[in-house]
């Protein structure tokens, strides 16, 4: 399965990309996901525990299970205002 | 309730927005907040803020957020405005207008809806130096 991942804010730097596909195995979960982005873009880790996580615009928790078609967003803390 | 959402990159016309005004004859009490691009961050003098916005996340939350506020006080009109790109020093970012039967739920209100914007809709900032 084909996952895309959209990144914002500092996490646009942090990777060097915008958005990216990962494949997951069926079942796999966020926080799958979230392993593999780290492994993927190192400069990510020091930030992962206040990173927040949407699926479409809804946010979502790391035991969600990722469907074929989600599309993922990672980024830091939101400063509206 | 009655809603009213703009997520722009124009400059926020407050006057316009005021002379769009409805009233209802129950309603006794009006909050209006704006939010202004301070000129200084961290004890730094800055230009402007470079505002950057999901913007269908950012309506879905807020939309929640409008949500929460029909069910927790009787609200009869939000009207929000959020302003995203470069905004200079000195110039508003957010308008935010509440209008509700007495000031305790116009005021409450408000300030929730602020609240939980700064903690769930995906706007982010980045100071542009002075």
């Amino acid at each position: 399965m084909r996952t895309c991942v959209h990144f914002y804010s500092y996490c646009k730097e942090l990777t060097g990309q915008t958005s990216v596909l990962e494949n997951m195995e069926a079942g796999s979960r966020i926080e799958d996901l979230l392993r593999k982005l780290m492994v993927r873009f190192p400069k990510l880790a020091p930030a992962q525990q206040s990173l927040l996580v949407a699926v479409g615009v809804d946010y979502q928790r790391a035991d969600y299970v990722l469907q074929e078609g989600d599309e993922v967003s990672i980024f830091p803390p939101v400063q509206g205002g | 309730m009655r809603r009213e959402l703009d997520i722009t990159t124009d400059k926020i016309d407050e006057a316009a927005l005021l002379k769009r005004r409805k009233l209802l004859g129950d309603m006794g009490a009006v909050v209006c907040f704006s939010g202004i691009v301070r000129g200084e961050e961290d004890g730094n003098p800055i230009a402007a803020l470079d505002y950057e916005v999901f913007a269908p996340m950012a309506r879905r939350q807020f939309e929640l957020i409008f949500d929460q506020v029909e069910k927790r006080w009787p609200v009869a009109s939000i009207r929000l405005v959020h302003r995203v790109g470069r905004v200079a020093a000195g110039e508003p970012s957010l308008w935010l207008e509440t209008i509700a039967p007495h000031r305790e739920e116009a005021f409450a209100a408000s300030q929730f809806i602020i609240t939980e914007m700064k903690r769930t809709v995906p706007i982010w900032k980045r100071a542009v130096a002075g």
